[in-house]
């Protein structure tokens, strides 16, 4: 049982991490119609953030999130006003080539400014902290915090997006831009806002998760890979699906513990030789995969 | 008259520039180039940084005299069968992928025109090479892969100075076998039913899955039961599930092979769920690289390592103190497993051309396929080097053996490497059962 329990709890935390990066995702995709192929590079520049604001000023990891916010924000806006601007006015593969560049030059920057290896946080308040929450579970409190930020996050842009009149004004740009500018919302600058908002949310969410994962420029695919996963199950450019798929997508990458579990139920020992942990990620790519034949606009994707 | 005297400028300067090249020219000739593949960026660049040093010095020992080394090697300049040929090794990086490595032990090959190759760390990146450099039938010497498969092969072409991971298995059910039997140094013999369940977590190329089957065949031989065994990618950021499923079984003993990266994300992850197991183990490699100890610490007093060198080798190899007081003040700490193997690599590619007396590759292969090194003359702890010619394992070195290293913390809180195995090379008690966290 406490097995079960685990790899719940585990793969539901998990999603909401995986969750809170996907959400710029999201974001800038609901706005703009584009696909950010840079996304887990964004992610990358945050976790570099946090590591060296932390290291270089000798303060808590936690303490680095505004600053990290703070670089994601200008990133987004000077990667649009810079760039993204310009891609819009070609063809549909224009973007997608473009961000694909972008991708690129972010993660041979990194390589150039800080190496290959693999660096990681020693200290910090919640570095290699965890507790037993009873019943044989044990929570990382990074993981907690990061999952807990995850859903302040997600209730503050919800909230942002139906509540506010310039979360309004995003979500009509998003839409039907020509009828937005018809009605005078200034669309250039919900596009930068949006590209701002995504990037900080983004880099927030590195800052945060290089409190128990280290950083390499070679790690954002992986998260791109991810999010994308995520996005396309929740529906590009829903809030709330990427929040769902998020979760979904962690217990996923939790199907081994769930198979443990059942071999352990049931006694069976032929399932202790299924290779699982191998094909973790496997799984993901599966459902992205029929997510897209079955029901290409996602579980809360809008119809276009 | 203005076109002659640009045409006679023309002439002085190209006369100069051959003039200036020829002497360089001249010793290029001399100058025996041996290509080196190491992983020197990627995950395992800090390992790759490790097995450059270690080569650059034995190339420095041997290009130069030492009196202070009592190596045959320091005594001359040089090869000495080759007109004191200096040795050049010529470094590529195959940031841990295969096909790369292929591509650069071709260009190493036909572009580089070396002599011969030596590498590359990854058993799996070996592999690729190896198979070139039998095509073109240029001597390989492998200083650093493990994975037993690389001499089962027959090749003609290749040779293994380091044991390989049957040698350091064994190593490890002895080690397990001697716990219940009383053998270790400071511990009271354990009942085997305290450390009769194993778990493994290997990474999931050609070394880590060789690592695993291992295990899984040596448990049955030893009576041991491996209640799971897990095959994870190397380069995963998250590993919860993976630990999560070790725990899962509550294996008394966690034995794990892993790169650098996912050995620190490993012992993280252990740490965080709170593992309790009373044995960790691990196959060299990661748990043996540098930032392995600088990153975690206090949290790994108590693990074990094999391992090939550590720095207290040095205090009872006298050869092994003084390159490690060398390479100290070179690059500022100890030698490790991977240095040493390297240097040692390098240093049985001296002898090799050494004894060949020529840099043509048929006389290479019949020189190495000869030779024997002496024990007095390494830095490592092995009775020396000599390739097997015939049998199953052909050009592995037949001389070498493994140790197995324990992190112990000192009086003045430094963390370092003690003999844990062999038993009667003991430096320390061993620490049993793993304190936990």
């Amino acid at each position: 049982m406490e097995i079960l329990l685990s790899a719940l709890v585990s793969g539901l935390l998990l999603g909401l991490v995986l969750a809170l990066v996907a959400l710029g995702l999201t974001i800038i995709f609901g706005v703009m119609d584009i696909v950010n192929f840079a996304h887990g590079e964004f992610l990358m520049v945050g976790m570099y953030t946090g590591l060296l604001t932390a290291q270089g000023l000798g303060i808590d990891p936690l303490l680095t999130l505004p600053v990290a916010g703070a670089v994601g924000f200008l990133l987004g806006i000077v990667c649009y006003f810079g760039f993204i601007k310009f891609l819009l006015r070609g063809p549909m593969v224009a973007q997608l080539l473009g961000t694909f560049g972008l991708m690129l030059f972010l993660r041979n920057l990194a390589l150039l400014i800080f190496g290959s290896e693999d660096r990681a946080l020693h200290h910090g308040l919640l570095v290699g902290k965890s507790f037993d929450i009873g019943m044989g579970v044990i929570v990382s409190a990074t993981k907690l915090a990061a999952a807990g930020l995850s859903v302040a996050a997600f209730v503050a842009v919800w909230l942002f997006m139906n509540r506010t009149r310039i979360g309004k004004a995003l979500t009509a740009t998003a839409l039907n831009r020509s009828a937005a500018r018809y009605m005078g919302i200034p669309t250039e600058r919900m596009n930068a806002l949006a590209w701002g908002a995504g990037g900080a949310s983004v880099t927030i969410a590195g800052a945060l998760i290089v409190n128990f994962w280290s950083v390499n420029p070679f790690i954002g695919l992986l998260f791109t890979m991810i999010a994308f996963a995520i996005v396309a199950l929740g529906g590009f450019g829903s809030v709330p699906g990427a929040f769902f798929a998020g979760l979904v997508v962690g217990l996923i990458m939790e199907i081994p513990g769930f198979w443990d579990f059942f071999m352990f139920t049931f006694n069976a020992d032929w399932m202790a030789k299924v290779p699982m942990t191998s094909f973790k990620y496997m799984w993901v790519y599966l459902a992205y995969f029929v997510i897209m034949v079955v029901r290409p606009r996602g579980l809360f994707g809008w119809k276009h | 008259m203005k076109s002659a005297i640009r045409l006679g400028m023309v002439v002085v300067s190209v006369l100069a520039v051959i003039g200036l090249m020829a002497p360089v020219g001249a010793l290029a000739a001399e100058a025996v180039k041996i290509g080196v593949i190491y992983p020197l960026t990627g995950g395992a660049a800090a390992e790759g940084r490790e097995l450059r040093a270690g080569a650059e010095l034995a190339a420095e020992i041997i290009n130069a005299v030492y009196k202070n080394i009592s190596m045959d090697m320091a005594k001359s300049q040089g090869i000495k069968s080759l007109g004191s040929a200096k040795i050049e090794l010529v470094f590529k990086d195959h940031e841990g992928n295969p096909t790369l490595g292929a591509d650069l032990a071709k260009k190493l090959i036909l572009d580089d025109k070396v002599v011969g190759i030596m590498g590359c760390y990854h058993s799996a990146v070996t592999k690729t090479v190896s198979a070139v450099c039998e095509q073109y039938g240029v001597p390989m010497i492998n200083d650093s892969s493990t994975s037993p498969d690389l001499t089962k092969r027959g090749f003609k072409w290749f040779w293994r100075t380091t044991p390989h991971d049957t040698t350091f298995t064994t190593d490890l059910f002895n080690f397990l076998k001697g716990l219940t039997e009383g053998k270790a140094k400071g511990v009271k013999a354990v009942p085997k039913a305290q450390i009769q369940n194993l778990a493994s977590a290997c990474e999931k190329t050609e070394w880590g899955s060789n690592v695993s089957a291992l295990i899984e065949s040596f448990a049955k031989e030893y009576g041991f039961t491996v209640k799971k065994s897990i095959l994870y990618a190397a380069k995963s950021t998250d590993l919860s599930s993976e630990v999560g499923s070790l725990k899962a079984v509550k294996p008394d003993v966690m034995l794990f092979a892993s790169y650098a990266s996912d050995a620190i994300l490993m012992l993280k992850t252990l740490k965080a769920q709170k593992a309790q197991p009373k044995v960790l183990w691990g196959q060299d490699a990661g748990f043996e690289a540098p930032e392995f100890k600088d990153t975690l610490r206090d949290d790994i007093v108590g693990v074990l390592t094999r391992t090939v060198f550590l720095p207290k080798v040095a205090s009872v190899k006298k050869v092994a103190g003084e390159v490690d007081g060398f390479y100290q003040k070179k690059v500022g700490h100890s030698l490790s497993g991977a240095s040493a193997r390297a240097f040692t690599g390098v240093q049985a590619w001296a002898a090799v051309l050494e004894k060949a007396g020529s840099t043509k590759p048929a006389d290479i292969q019949k020189a190495a396929n000869a030779i024997k090194i002496p024990a007095d003359q390494l830095i490592v702890p092995w009775q020396g080097i000599q390739f097997a010619t015939s049998g199953e394992d052909i050009g592995q070195n037949i001389l070498g053996s493994g140790m197995i290293g324990q992190y112990q913390k000192d009086k003045d809180g430094k963390i370092s490497l003690e003999i844990a195995y062999p038993f009667d090379l003991a430096t320390a008690n061993l620490i049993f059962p793993f304190p936990g966290y």
